[in-house]
């Protein structure tokens, strides 16, 4: 499930994490809330790269 | 003193956004459908409750501002909702109800409503739902 976070200081504190799923369950509409702003999807952290692999080269062989 | 006056107090939360700051006047009526049940016999009119049919109406300051008036209901329009109404600001409990409609029908929107030299202002109606009156904390 994608996070949000409140980005709208009418529905509560900004930046504060914002429960999809409760306010599905209360009748809310979620996508009008997305759709204007007041609420955003918190974008996944990016994996850490990995070490870079030594790459065999034909040299080695 | 059975009288009540508003003035800063009330809350008004539409899809989960506070819009008292734009509010001026709300009705919230809990109705139900009347039903007749006279019969053959009866010499007055006899009624029954029917199925619930509540009703919420707003005065808003008319606002296109982001995070505003239009912004919270222009997506709305032709949707379902939940909508609360409390007298106070604070926890719900028996003295400060939170009188909501889950569910209910925003089935029009006055998108301009504009007069010369005045605010503008707009009435809304969300019907339907289902009444609770929420008394806890």
């Amino acid at each position: 499930m994608d996070k949000y976070k409140i980005a709208s200081h009418r529905l509560g504190e900004i930046g504060a994490d914002y429960d999809v799923e409760g306010a599905t369950a209360n009748g809310i509409n979620v996508a009008a809330l997305i759709a204007n702003g007041f609420i955003v999807k918190v974008s996944a952290p990016k994996p850490a790269k990995n070490a870079k692999k030594e790459l065999e080269t034909d040299e080695e062989k | 003193m059975a009288t009540t006056t508003y003035l800063s107090n009330p809350v008004v939360t539409v899809n989960s956004v506070d819009l008292s700051d734009q509010c001026t006047a709300a009705t919230f009526t809990q109705r139900y459908d009347q039903l007749e049940a006279t019969a053959f016999g009866d010499s007055n009119r006899k009624y029954v409750s029917g199925l619930g049919n509540h009703e919420l109406t707003l005065s808003l300051y008319m606002s296109y501002a982001s995070s505003e008036t239009y912004a919270t209901l222009a997506n709305i329009v032709g949707g379902t909702v939940t909508v609360i109404v409390k007298p106070a600001v604070g926890a719900d409990s028996a003295t400060n109800p939170g009188f909501t409609l889950t569910g209910a029908l925003l089935t029009e929107l006055p998108v301009v409503n504009a007069t010369m030299g005045e605010l503008s202002m707009i009435d809304v109606t969300f019907v339907g739902g289902v009444y609770t009156a929420d008394v806890t904390p």
